[in-house]
């Protein structure tokens, strides 16, 4: 006898399953993996966890998220089982009160969840993060980013025209997962989550809902003093209100490319003088566009991560939604599947 | 190499950055293999180039690309 506690539903076959769970509004709209009880025990057994384990509330919306049910959305999104560890650290870290799940997922704006992931784990999984690492093609990209959706929608019951209350929404709710190029930004770049207080060895999970992003492109830039005057004002043209929930405003994270990375490797800047150029000029209050209001204290809510391929003079800027960015460790040794 | 198609001996330019394109459409082409002078860093990709970048970048190809016209 399985241990799977969800209710289960018998059919004919696939396509009969999938039509029902898009009726049954389980899905994203686009085609699930069937989440079978062997599926999902198995993926619980690698991640060595038991279904009942409480993952985290949503207070608001009456919700417990259990193992089994992000187990369940990892397999119908996709997922392979050794994705799951990784796919539970990024549950636990959007199920952060400071993440503000009930806001992030219900807001007008549409804010989608950027999961961003650092250490040994990109490797295993294959999580992309050089060139196109935003886009599709990637397996553990595409599955992990689209898992944590289903949870949002199938747990957290962030459905449109329920508690999702999106005006239009953005195609980055279907999926958003990367890796940060640890090893494309040398040896004066600490890896993100380094800066947050784990091992080099550690495998984590960042999440941060998102509500505007805005490319930051400079073909011209040719000094660090450059490539920071550009992303001054990409961030500078939305700014972000601050929240006392928050005690600011969440973390700005600013993923630079290769071509605007390699000035500041070559002279040496480190990110935290990249923070020391930009923290005062994007906090200022009399500067031009609208300012960010983080806590003066706290440069490091800017976070600088390196991903991106060569060819564009470019940066991304991601303006937060009302939440704080959260690092969870990606906890269960990787292994692989059969 | 439309231009090579149409008789015409020409040279191509690409960046390091964008090798892996090129060679790509050399092979979707039926021409894997075809030669290309390569320019790479400290010069940008997007060919973003003062007039003195330019001509010290010709300077530094031309040697290549008349090896190349001439084989």
């Amino acid at each position: 006898m399985g241990t799977v506690q969800a209710p289960q539903h018998e059919y004919l076959d696939v396509d009969a399953l999938v039509d029902d769970y898009h009726e049954r509004g389980w899905t994203d709209g686009l085609p699930i993996v069937a989440p079978t009880p062997e599926k999902v025990e198995r993926f619980l057994a690698v991640a060595g966890l038991r279904g009942d384990e409480v993952l985290g509330h949503v207070p608001t919306r009456e919700v417990t998220v259990t193992a089994e049910q992000v187990a369940i959305n990892a397999v119908m999104a996709g997922c392979r089982a050794e994705y799951l560890p990784t796919v539970i650290a990024a549950v636990r870290a959007h199920l952060h009160e400071k993440a503000n799940c009930h806001s992030t997922t219900g807001t007008l704006s549409g804010a989608f969840q950027m999961v961003i992931v650092n250490g040994p784990a990109r490797a295993a999984l294959g999580v992309a993060c050089e060139g196109a690492c935003f886009g599709p093609g990637f397996r553990a990209n595409a599955t992990i980013g689209r898992a944590l959706r289903l949870v949002i929608r199938n747990a957290c019951r962030a459905i449109p025209g329920f508690l999702d209350r999106a005006s239009f929404s953005t195609p980055a709710r279907y999926s958003m997962c990367f890796g940060e190029d640890e090893e494309g930004s040398g040896a004066t770049w600490r890896p993100m989550h380094v800066e947050r207080g784990f091992a080099a060895t550690d495998s984590t999970v960042t999440v941060q809902s998102v509500m505007v992003v805005v490319p930051a492109t400079d073909f011209t830039a040719r000094t660090p003093e450059a490539v920071c005057d550009t992303l001054v004002a990409t961030i500078r043209s939305k700014g972000t209100s601050g929240d006392a929930f928050l005690e600011g405003a969440g973390e700005v994270v600013v993923v630079i490319g290769p071509e605007h990375r390699r000035f500041f490797l070559e002279a040496g800047w480190s990110k935290d003088d990249i923070r020391a150029n930009l923290h005062p000029r994007i906090t200022a209050l009399d500067g031009p566009g609208r300012p960010v209001k983080f806590p003066d204290t706290e440069p490091e809510r800017l976070l600088l991560v390196a991903a991106g391929g060569p060819g564009m003079g470019e940066s991304w800027v991601f303006i937060p939604h009302l939440s704080r960015a959260i690092t969870e460790p990606i906890r269960t040794a990787v292994t692989t599947s059969p | 190499m439309e231009l090579e198609w149409n008789g015409i001996p020409s040279i191509t330019l690409v960046h390091e950055a964008l090798r892996g394109s090129a060679e790509a459409i050399c092979r979707v082409s039926g021409m894997a293999g075809y030669p290309f002078i390569t320019v790479d860093y400290p010069h940008v990709p997007t060919a973003i180039w003062t007039d003195d970048e330019i001509a010290s970048i010709a300077k530094a190809v031309a040697p290549e690309v008349h090896r190349q016209l001439s084989a």
